[in-house]
């Protein structure tokens, strides 16, 4: 399932330059490659979920530079030179105030579309602080949950919003 | 008082699950590796009706990276599963029924390989015709699929005589409703990793609802004793149902065998689509009649359920759909014959409402169809036939009495949304477009939880004071979103008294709990809640009492509490109770685990009628819908949901499964049908499969939770898991009703029959912007 052995091997002409969480890295893999398959196989990010991989569902979401995008319809040339942001990016430094949200608002049951809905929050929020709901619906359109029917999400960036304006920061937990 | 966050005070608990979820770190069974695995693939079958005359796979097995190519042959059990009546092929050998169908398996280095391998495997097929309707599969001109013919199961009640009773009715209503093949749409496909220890013993770490359930099938299907499986099955990205039976498990399984290597399975989306199950497509034609008064008098049902080309559990389904036809009224004469039926279409199963979705959205819809008639109020001539407390269950069973259907439909009544009926419905809204039209409706449902009379529905659960001090509670279901981990430490914290943190619970693994029954049919925290009522009393004898010797205290004077044992207070001051020992403390000086367990059954009716409930559910739904008779389009705008289950255990549990129960009922209302023709799936992926997005979900969801029981009632919480999606689709029809004045008799509403009549001068104010 590997496509080269060390697909974190120092930089070189033929691998393709990104920054993943902050970190430098070269990714030894066919240019076509999915960066869903990339994360998930290659670098063994699991946080990142696979479920319709056409683009539909959400719950494979990474940031690109600070934007939402659905990494099944991601190729790995596409990264080249680009800042990559998975869940476990926005966890780095501590709980992210959305995700301390989702957690007290039972905004999520089984979890499995999370990842990619926080994503899709935290793109949202990064750009616009105060959303009326009529962005936040835009926003989060792309990211399919199948349990929660919404309410608790929706409770729970009502709360991420409240709590970034008071200044609540990450790893305040 | 409707339920949420700042009403429910400390009893809004956050999920000891929801860390690891929502930073990512929770690993699934299908994002688990090996170093060593095997890439796991299925060859389907491309045809929906077919005789296998060759399967050829020497190519496939020559390619290099390729481990293992298996067929029918290199099945050394039994080649079947099925969880009531195992009739599915794991590899087929003569025959495809269905265009999931599985021919082949294969093991390689890489997905990408064993892909080529699936390609390179050569079968040669003689097509069959195609049995894709559910009534000509009942004909004597359609190929039967089965030794047995194209019938699965029929299941009848009948009571009086209703066709005599026809001749009495003031008012007959006759009308046939449709529904569709919902797909569950997990956000979790299938998958899972599957290995062979060195000690020879089978691990399966695959999602499940029961996991001594496929135990005991793979067990058949490999011919090993179910000793020598383990199978852990939490946690799980989603199921309602949908993984109940087996799906990747067997070819898992089967070529970790042959290989000796771990082998992975993560279905793609469109795999889980064509291999898995649906919803049952229903027709149900109901002829229902009452007097002139509005009191009932007889009721005709007729159920044809497409259930594809295996049982699985579309014989329980079928009995659940009957039964619910039937539901919480009271009439003379009643007579329900149902018929579930083999055709070439896509697997119908389990699916969260198990066919009371189908069922109550024609039943419901009768009711307002002849309350029209009577120039009733459609909720007045529901409670004029709605079942006292003390009247027996829709097939005359005696069932657990309770004031629910009184209280909800009360509850509804009683709410702003249905007070505001009437105010400015069917009219144009001043304030809105000309074109879109407002309406209230309502339904409702009483639910049946448990398997039912005649099936084996165990419970059971262990609570051990571990030798690291840690009070462990020990149970065999899974968690698949529900909540059930949360719902379990709520119950040992607050019953209990112990802290979250001396807390460890452990689920989901079949070597180390006991078979407490599968994670269905609305049925864990019930069976949770009253294992813990057994055990409490056990528990509390056996930890006191050897605490009671070392702190040489009477053990009636200890008790539980957070982090030790506590002494009880005698007067007034209890918080001045000083710790006695940490469990640590307790644990060591006993030198060994206190091991306490029950065993139970679900409560089940005195009947003798096989799937007939004891324990239900009561709901009863408001909801405001708009139309855009432009469009055609429906948007579902506020809700309220009555439901009587006993105390809420997990508030936001509770809240959680009403809201996203609703959801489902929403996008079976609406948006979601998996379409086939002749026996092809048109729907493929998420694309054309419309799950509700968050733009669906416009409105607000009043939850009204109603717990009181009768005083003597010993069962505890109901189930809360399936009725949230039941009630809701009744209820939009009604609301579609009550804004256009149109029927509706075919789920999900086709937006084609709400255009107005006068669309094009809608359509010139639209465009001229009046």
């Amino acid at each position: 399932m590997k496509d080269s052995i060390n697909p974190l091997s120092p930089l070189d002409t033929r691998a393709i330059p990104c920054t993943i969480n902050g970190n430098d890295v070269s990714l030894h893999v066919p240019p076509a490659k999915r960066l869903l398959h990339v994360l998930r196989d290659d670098l063994a990010m699991t946080g990142t979920k696979r479920s319709c991989d056409i683009g539909r569902c959400g719950a494979c979401m990474v940031m690109v530079d600070g934007a939402a995008v659905n990494s099944c319809l991601t190729m790995a040339y596409q990264c080249s030179g680009k800042s990559i942001t998975t869940i476990e990016g926005v966890s780095a430094g501590g709980m992210d105030p959305i995700q301390r949200a989702f957690l007290e608002e039972g905004g999520f049951q089984c979890g499995y579309c999370t990842p990619g809905m926080i994503i899709s929050v935290k793109a949202l929020l990064d750009h616009n602080a105060d959303p009326s709901p009529l962005e936040i619906e835009e926003a989060l359109s792309g990211n399919i949950c199948r349990c929660t029917g919404y309410g608790g999400i929706k409770r729970a960036v009502q709360r991420a919003i409240e709590w970034r304006k008071e200044g609540y920061e990450s790893g305040n937990d | 008082m409707l339920l949420n966050r700042k009403g429910s005070g400390a009893r809004w608990r956050v999920r000891p699950d929801g860390p690891d979820k929502v930073t990512g770190k929770l690993a699934y069974l299908t994002d688990m590796t090996n170093p060593d695995m095997l890439i796991g693939r299925v060859l389907r079958s491309p045809h929906p009706h077919a005789r296998i005359k060759a399967i050829r796979t020497d190519q496939a097995a020559a390619l290099d990276g390729v481990h293992a190519v298996i067929t029918h042959k290199d099945v050394p059990g039994l080649n079947r599963y099925g969880i009531a009546h195992p009739d599915q092929p794991v590899l087929c050998e003569e025959f495809v029924r269905y265009v999931g169908d599985a021919v082949a398996a294969v093991a390689a280095e890489s997905a990408e390989i064993a892909e080529q391998a699936l390609k390179l495997i050569e079968v040669d097929y003689e097509l069959l015709t195609i049995v894709d309707d559910a009534e000509f599969a009942l004909t004597g001109d359609a190929p039967q699929l089965h030794p047995q013919g194209n019938l699965l199961h029929r299941k009848t009640f009948s009571r009086g005589e209703v066709n005599a009773a026809f001749e009495q009715c003031a008012h007959v209503v006759e009308e046939t409703y449709y529904t569709p093949r919902q797909m569950h749409t997990y956000m979790e496909t299938e998958g899972g990793l599957f290995i062979f220890g060195e000690d020879g013993r089978l691990t399966v770490y695959a999602p499940t609802q029961h996991g001594f359930m496929d135990r005991m099938q793979l067990s058949r299907i490999l011919a090993i004793p179910q000793s020598e499986i383990r199978i852990v099955s939490s946690p799980i990205g989603g199921s309602f149902g949908g993984k109940d039976e087996l799906n990747v498990q067997p070819y898992g399984a089967l070529l970790a065998r042959v290989t000796n290597r771990p082998v992975k399975f993560h279905n793609s989306r469109w795999e889980s689509v064509r291999a898995g199950l649906k919803r049952h497509p229903m027709k149900i034609s109901m002829k229902t009649g009452v007097d002139g008064n509005g009191r009932l008098i007889a009721h005709q049902v007729r159920i044809i359920a497409d259930t594809g080309p295996y049982a699985t559990l579309g014989a329980e389904v079928l009995n659940f759909a009957v039964e619910h036809v039937i539901g919480p009224y009271r009439y003379e004469h009643v007579d329900v014959d149902g018929y579930s039926v083999f055709t070439n279409n896509g697997m119908s199963g389990e699916f969260r409402g198990f066919g009371g979705n189908q069922a109550i959205f024609a039943l419901e819809g009768q009711f307002d169809r002849l309350a029209e008639k009577l120039g009733m109020d459609p909720w007045e001539l529901r409670l004029l036939n709605m079942r006292k407390p003390d009247d027996p269950g829709p097939f005359d069973q005696p069932i657990a009495q309770t004031e629910g259907a009184k209280q909800v439909s009360a509850a509804m009544t009683a709410s702003s949304l249905w007070q505001e009926r009437g105010k400015h419905l069917g009219a144009e809204d001043e304030h809105a477009e000309p074109w879109i039209r407002t309406g209230v409706g309502a339904a409702f449902t009483m639910h049946g939880a448990g398997l039912g009379f005649g099936i084996p529905d165990p419970g059971a659960g262990k609570l051990v004071l571990a030798s690291d001090g840690k009070i462990e509670a020990v149970f065999s279901y899974e968690e698949f979103g529900q909540g059930l981990i949360a719902t379990l430490e709520q119950m040992l914290v607050e019953q209990f008294g112990f802290a979250s943190e001396d807390i460890r619970i452990v689920i989901g693994d079949s070597d180390a709990v006991m078979d407490g029954g599968s994670t269905t049919a609305s049925r864990a925290t019930s069976m949770m809640w009253k294992s813990l009522q057994n055990l409490r009393p056990l528990f509390e004898e056996a930890v006191l009492t050897k605490a009671s010797a070392i702190v040489e205290l009477p053990a009636g004077q200890l008790r539980f509490g957070e982090g030790g044992i506590y002494a009880i207070e005698q007067g007034s001051d209890a918080h001045a109770a000083e710790r006695l020992m940490t469990y640590r403390e307790l644990a060591v000086a006993i030198g060994e685990p206190v091991t306490c367990t029950t065993q139970f059954h679900f409560p089940t009716s005195t009947t003798d009628l096989v799937g007939a409930h004891f324990l239900y559910t009561y709901s009863a739904v408001a909801v405001k819908v708009e139309v855009n008779q432009l469009t055609g389009r429906i948007r579902v705008l506020h809700q309220y949901h009555a439901v009587a289950a006993g105390p809420v255990i997990n508030p936001q549990g509770f809240l959680g499964q009403i809201e996203g129960g609703s959801s489902m009922a929403l996008g079976f209302a609406l948006t979601e049908d998996a379409v086939m023709s002749e026996g092809q799936y048109v729907t493929k992926n998420l694309d054309t499969y419309l799950v509700p997005t968050i733009a669906e979900h416009r409105g607000t969801i009043d939850v009204h939770p109603i717990e009181d029981l009768p005083q003597e009632d010993n069962h505890g919480p109901r189930g809360i898991g399936e009725v949230g999606s039941v009630t809701l689709a009744p209820a939009i029809a009604a609301a579609i009703y009550d804004a256009v004045g149109i029927r509706v008799t075919k789920l999900p509403v086709d937006p084609e029959i709400l255009l107005a009549a006068s669309v094009d001068q809608l359509l010139e104010k639209a465009v001229s912007g009046e």
